[in-house]
């Protein structure tokens, strides 16, 4: 099994370096702009969506707005 | 027997790491952090037009874009003014989620829900237009 949890850390070291390393390199006086893409959870949203539609329609009341408490 | 299973396992998690296929994560909850008096006041005239909003709809005088907002087919200004003030209360409304969820960078993209939201809402023979951009009648 020694074989094989060699090969499991060499793996997962692997997607370590692939996935986390950002570099940004430049002139300091020039200030890189990086534009960070921001995830949407669709699901969460059309939730959201739904109760504030169902509110406005008077299909449910003030208490199953997506307010937070 | 435990070798093989290690290796089955090594392999679907490898497998499903290149297709992009991850654990199923908890849906995102986006609320109102702050019910501000603006976005309160989008609400409560949304909720006092509403009925007005979809007679309109049923004499096919307004319909929903796909965009998220409604748009006038009749040139009365009692209809025009009605659908200003509707899409100005839900402008507030999207922005605020945008906000107070730090999602100011994906406005197009919560107009576009509310818009799917509203397209599954509309009655049938309602004026709404596809994500394609035609008007049809659904």
């Amino acid at each position: 099994m020694h074989r094989y949890h060699s090969y499991l850390l060499l793996l997962l070291l692997l997607f370590f370096a692939i996935g986390c390393t950002v570099k940004a390199v430049g002139d300091p006086k020039r200030p890189i702009t990086i534009n960070a893409h921001i995830t949407v959870d669709i699901k969460g949203l059309q939730n959201t969506a739904t109760d504030i539609e169902d509110y406005v329609s008077g299909k449910k009341s003030k208490d199953s707005l997506p307010i937070e408490k | 027997m435990l070798r093989r299973i290690f290796i089955l396992f090594l392999f679907v998690f490898v497998t499903a790491m290149f297709l992009g296929i991850h654990p199923v994560y908890a849906v995102e909850k986006y609320t109102i952090k702050e019910m501000t008096s603006a976005v309160q006041s989008a609400l409560e005239n949304r909720r006092n037009r509403y009925g007005q909003l979809e007679a309109l709809k049923r004499q096919r005088k307004v319909g929903e874009n796909n965009r998220g907002y409604v748009e006038a087919f009749s040139s009365e200004g009692s209809v025009r003014s009605l659908v200003e003030a509707e899409n100005r209360d839900r402008k507030v409304i999207y922005q605020t989620i945008a906000d107070q969820n730090n999602l100011t960078d994906a406005l197009s993209t919560i107009e576009k829900v509310f818009a799917q939201t509203q397209r599954d809402n509309a009655e049938s023979g309602d004026k709404i237009q596809t994500e394609d951009g035609r008007w049809v009648k659904k």
